[in-house]
């Protein structure tokens, strides 16, 4: 009870509030425009969490990537343009809603099945964390490996691209993780000499290069989209307790879904909202009205994104290893704020651990009157030129990165990541499996060397301690799918010939 | 920059090959066969066999391309014409001369520049861009120099709260 009152009091403090606050209009503004996704909003967001206390820091991550994932809706249901990749599984359906004259309801029902996925998502973690802790405990080096291992296939997987580029974009990412001193000799490697480089390649000018200065960059080359024609909106919420009686197993179908997806190491929102939206087709009793606005596959999914964004947590506090790109970034916050993501954070900083999960609920709650009155604001805030945005995000991205280290080699490191990032995602390879790789590449080089060094260098080790091997089965079983899925197809389209 | 799969999985097989050996030749830890050589290569080798695979055109059944888009093009892709994939370097340029030209001209002059450049490079009339220039540097670094600490450079013109 003692540490509940001390988180209770950590989230009451003045800053911590604020930057609640703040952070939620910011990603609710910025998770709305077209082009700016989530993962860019929290990319931003880092550098200024670099000045703020620990609990304020990791708030205002989670507030803001909490809000910009529902945000990512507006944009899809009114102009067919996902704001985020998580929204883009229903994007259509809500349109067709749009267009049937039921823009509140399929809006209402993004943001009030957003908040409930988030709600019990952060219950899952709640009483997941602790438990798969005391496990964790037990965990040695081959364990870590293949969670780090199962994490990056993962990513490939989510990535609906052709998964060898999937898995190229990944090991390139580790090799950006192998630049620097940091490995188990302490040698420069990769470094060419410069003294710049042997620090390694920072996580954050990366992240806003690859994420921000990348779709500025798309911006230059591609159209503006049409502007949104103004209307009138009724009530919101109207409707919306009838959709969740209604629809109450679909509903709860999305959340277990998203927590099962987010707790998956690598997995995150978009996977959830993809595969949620399948599921709740396959399964419904009216599967031929999908498409054509139609509720149901809204609320499925759109409870499953943010359920997955809680849950997503878990491993990326227990292990250090994310459920997705933005978890990536949290846990880089984590580090930078001392609070090290691993079991003991739940014995040693319980009290931070009950702030964050208050953290959580808070801004599931606020979502709702705040996501209301962005509805009504949108005809607004969308209808700002792309013109006047997107220069105001370069000098951002220049000021962000500066900000981290107090160096200009940062600033060049982020213009050559958006390169990097323009010329992968023209050619079809996901960026997103590179910054996983980056992100992770020291972890899992370590777990794997220490490993390799325990068992002299022999591999039968990696699979006889009985978790290890169902993990390196889960992580190979990942690898294989994809030759699977193409045995199937194969299969399928033998067969009427 | 639509490059074709085989001259981006040839990139990779040569970067994979480089990787490869730069981490061959990596000084071992005295009297352990496992050291920092070891991952490199492991990647290495991997990336020569992703990207064979690329050209040999395995997994291309996954991919789906992007449709083109049907509106018009603005500002300097519509300038450029064919060639507008070009007017993506103009962020990374932008970078660049932060870099160059931030401790000379100070933040608030080589912000003006940039957001001018920017805009007018997306299409936005000369009023909107100037509007723009002119008002998001101060805010910025008013955010960041003030409420942030960050020791943004002062160059010819500073701004009257730093």
């Amino acid at each position: 009870m003692g540490t509940l009152l001390d988180a209770l009091a950590m989230v009451a403090a003045a800053d911590v509030l604020i930057a609640i606050m703040a952070s939620a209009v910011y990603g609710l503004v910025v998770g709305s425009l077209p082009g700016l996704s989530a993962t860019m909003a929290t990319a931003l967001l880092v550098p200024v969490t670099f000045y703020l206390s620990p609990i304020a820091a990791v708030a205002t991550i989670i507030t803001a990537s909490a809000m910009a994932i529902f945000s990512g809706d507006i944009p899809g249901a009114l102009m067919r343009i996902p704001g985020t990749p998580a929204s883009a599984a229903y994007t259509d359906e809500a349109y067709a809603m749009t267009r049937k004259g039921q823009a509140e309801l399929a809006l209402g029902a993004g943001l009030w099945f957003s908040a409930i996925g988030g709600i019990v998502g952060t219950l899952s973690l709640v009483l997941m964390a602790p438990l798969l802790a005391e496990m964790a405990l037990s965990f040695s080096t081959y364990e870590y490996f293949w969670l780090a291992l199962l994490g990056l296939m993962c990513a490939t997987l989510v990535a609906r691209s052709s998964p060898i580029k999937a898995i190229a974009s990944m090991l390139l990412g580790l090799l950006f993780a192998c630049v620097g001193i940091e490995n188990p000799g302490g040698v420069p490697r990769f470094t060419f000499g410069s003294t710049d480089l042997l620090g390694g390649i920072e996580v954050i000018p990366a992240l806003v290069g690859v994420f921000a200065v990348s779709e500025v960059m798309r911006a230059m080359t591609t159209p503006e989209p049409p502007p949104l024609p103004r209307r009138r909106f009724g009530s919101i919420l109207a409707g919306q307790w009838g959709l969740t009686k209604k629809y109450q197993w679909p509903m709860w179908r999305g959340n277990v879904i998203g927590i099962i997806i987010g707790v998956l190491p690598g997995a995150g929102a978009d996977m959830a909202a993809w595969v949620s939206y399948a599921m709740s087709k396959r399964f419904s009793k009216e599967p031929e009205k999908f498409g054509t606005g139609h509720p149901e596959g809204l609320v499925e999914a759109g409870a499953s994104n943010n359920a997955s964004l809680a849950s997503g947590w878990v491993p990326a506090l227990l292990f250090g290893i994310p459920g997705d790109t933005i978890t990536a970034i949290a846990i880089g916050v984590l580090y930078m704020k001392g609070l090290n993501p691993g079991p003991t954070l739940f014995t040693e900083r319980a009290s931070s651990m009950y702030a964050l999960y208050i953290i959580f609920v808070l801004a599931n709650i606020i979502m709702i009157p705040l996501g209301i009155a962005m509805i009504r604001l949108a005809s607004l805030v969308l209808r700002a030129p792309r013109a006047a945005v997107m220069p105001v995000i370069v000098l951002i991205c220049a000021v962000g990165s500066f900000a981290t280290g107090n160096n200009l080699f940062s600033v060049m490191l982020v213009g050559l990541f958006g390169i990097i990032g323009f010329v992968m995602d023209r050619n079809g390879y996901p960026v997103a499996a590179m910054v996983l790789g980056i992100v992770m590449g020291t972890m899992v080089e370590q777990s794997f060397v220490t490993s390799l060094i325990k068992s002299d260098g022999d591999i039968l080790p990696f699979f006889e301690r009985p978790v290890s091997a169902v993990l390196a089965a889960m992580a190979i079983a990942a690898l294989l799918w994809p030759v699977l899925v193409w045995a199937m197809r194969r299969l399928r389209h033998a067969e009427p010939a | 920059m639509h490059l074709s799969d085989r001259v981006t999985g040839g990139f990779l097989v040569l970067l994979g090959a480089f990787a490869f050996w730069a981490g061959s030749r990596l000084p071992a830890v005295p009297g352990q066969d496992v050291g920092p050589a070891v991952f490199p290569m492991v990647i290495g080798g991997g990336l020569m066999l992703c990207g064979a695979l690329i050209v040999l055109g395995v997994g291309r059944s996954f991919e789906e391309p992007d449709p083109e888009p049907t509106e018009a093009h603005a500002g300097l892709a519509r300038w450029l014409g064919k060639r507008r994939v070009l007017a993506a370097l103009v962020p990374p340029a932008l970078l660049l001369f932060y870099v160059l030209a931030a401790d000379t001209l100070g933040f608030l002059l080589t912000g003006f520049a940039m957001v001018l450049i920017a805009a007018l490079s997306l299409g936005a009339t000369l009023r909107l861009a100037v509007a723009m220039a002119i008002a998001a540097p101060p805010v910025i670094h008013l955010v960041f120099y003030k409420l942030l600490r960050v020791p943004l450079p002062e160059g010819l013109l500073a701004a009257p709260w730093a």
